[in-house]
């Protein structure tokens, strides 16, 4: 057995004491058992297991315990679906507004069918929640109504209310001007505390505060909705002002009277023809200036 | 592969049977590894509940080298590897009552140069040489603890024993 093969299993505690007689007369025995007895000063320090165990298993309780808040980022995405979900409750439930801009129609289908179709520069806004119950619009502008049947279905003006059980029926409310034309059914006028039935083929008019009632139509529906605007027996401001609406421009009228009634209709597809349709019947001049188209008599 | 249900270290009683079976000589190892300064009573322990919390993945037969990947890799995430120099305990190794002063500094020079040496062994050499030495482990634990051949283990602490002795009986 060679010195190597020896040592090694002194250091494995494995000498027979044969083999350890052998190894004591090795030459440098004194100086391998210095080396391994100051070796053992660098053992670890004393660990004590059943100490470690305990505090180990204390803290894997103490974690348990932590681990409960996981509730915490439950409540945070609890928190957020509640914010989530009172937002949409909040905007489902606000007034749904829709709105025209000059020469711009639209067309807009309630919740029951009915429909609107908005005229230039108009706005409705009504509520969609429980919308069958209450059928209630407010409308600043010009609007033609097909009322489903139903609820009483009642559209607000500033001016006044159009109360209908479905019907189709146009209302125009513009400064100085209210009007009503009912194109099938009825429609109920609250007109200054005064009631106004309007059946098939009546109109109710209001201009400059006087009420026009014994106009009658024959028409299925208000021409606008076909791109014309259609005037009888109405002062030139209001036909002005329509046109104005249509086409985004300003008129300058200080050198004609515009009291003068007109009768007639204008398109809302060509300027030039629809300028002429207002003026040649009432012997007018026109000159375009930018956006701003100054009449004068001929 | 899903192992049996009533295999897994989930149990407390199974848990404390696995920590007494490794603790202390996953606390050694990562003494002699890394030195007292990485706190490796701490390590062990996180390991061990690092272990709790993954019970039902970790098989008992896995376990060992589990702790040991755990523990190492927790040490090694602390900082950047340093050069680890262990203490020597003034723990007497002779009885002597009357030393000559000569006598205890030649013992305090002697335990300066086998630090300094055990220090400038491989980490591999240092882990193998103390746990023969100190812990007083023979080859085959030291082999199955650190998952290497008992030949693997006489090579390392012998060479251990060489490079100590070279060192100090040369100056």
């Amino acid at each position: 057995m060679n010195k190597e093969e020896l040592i090694l299993k002194w250091l494995d505690n494995d000498l027979t004491p044969k083999e350890l007689e052998t190894f004591k007369a090795l030459a440098d025995y004194e100086s391998l058992i210095k080396l391994s007895n100051y070796s053992k000063g660098f053992k670890a320090p004393k660990y004590d297991t059943t100490d470690a165990l305990q505090n180990t298993l204390d803290s894997i309780e103490a974690k348990k315990t932590v681990s409960k808040n996981w509730l915490q980022p439950i409540l945070k995405v609890a928190a957020i679906l509640a914010i989530c979900f009172g937002g949409y409750y909040y905007t489902t439930t606000l007034d749904s507004t829709f709105a025209t801009h000059f020469a711009e129609k639209s067309s807009i289908e309630l919740p029951d069918h009915s429909s609107v179709h908005l005229n230039a520069l108009s706005k409705i806004t009504f509520n969609k929640t429980n919308w069958n119950n209450n059928r209630t619009i407010t409308l600043d502008g010009e609007a033609f109504f097909k009322v489903e049947e139903g609820s009483t279905f009642n559209v607000k003006t500033d001016v006044g209310t159009v109360t209908v059980l479905g019907t189709q029926f146009n209302i125009k409310q513009r400064k100085n001007y209210f009007e009503v034309i009912c194109y099938e059914g009825t429609v109920q006028i609250n007109y200054n505390t005064a009631k106004t039935i309007l059946k098939a083929g009546d109109s109710f008019l209001v201009l400059n505060g006087n009420i026009i009632t014994d106009l009658s139509i024959n028409k299925k529906q208000p021409e606008w909705l076909n791109n014309v605007s259609a005037f009888s027996s109405l002062p030139l401001s209001e036909v002005l002002a329509e046109f104005e609406r249509q086409y985004k421009i300003k008129f300058d009228t200080s050198n004609i009277k515009v009291n003068t009634l007109y009768t007639g209709k204008f398109t809302h597809k060509d300027i030039d023809i629809a300028l002429k349709s207002i003026t040649e019947p009432l012997h007018l001049n026109y000159t375009k200036n930018n956006k701003t188209i100054i009449l004068s008599r001929e | 592969m899903l192992k049996p249900i009533g295999n897994n270290i989930c149990n407390e009683n199974r848990f404390s049977a696995i920590f007494k079976k490794y603790a202390k000589d996953l606390h050694a190892f990562l003494f002699y590894k890394y030195g007292e300064h990485l706190n490796p009573k701490d390590k062990v322990q996180d390991a061990f509940i690092k272990l709790w919390q993954n019970c039902g993945k970790v098989s008992p037969e896995k376990a060992k080298s589990y702790l040991y990947t755990v523990a190492n890799n927790l040490m090694l995430n602390e900082v950047a590897h340093q050069k680890v120099v262990l203490k020597h305990q003034k723990t007497k190794p002779t009885a002597h009552s009357n030393e000559s002063p000569e006598f205890l500094m030649e013992e305090d020079e002697y335990r300066k140069k086998l630090e300094k040496a055990i220090a400038n062994l491989t980490e591999a050499q240092r882990i193998a040489f103390l746990m023969n030495r100190a812990e007083g482990k023979r080859f085959k634990e030291i082999a199955s603890l650190l998952n290497i051949s008992t030949k693997a283990v006489e090579k390392r602490i012998y060479g251990a024993l060489k490079k100590l002795r070279e060192e100090i009986d040369e100056l």
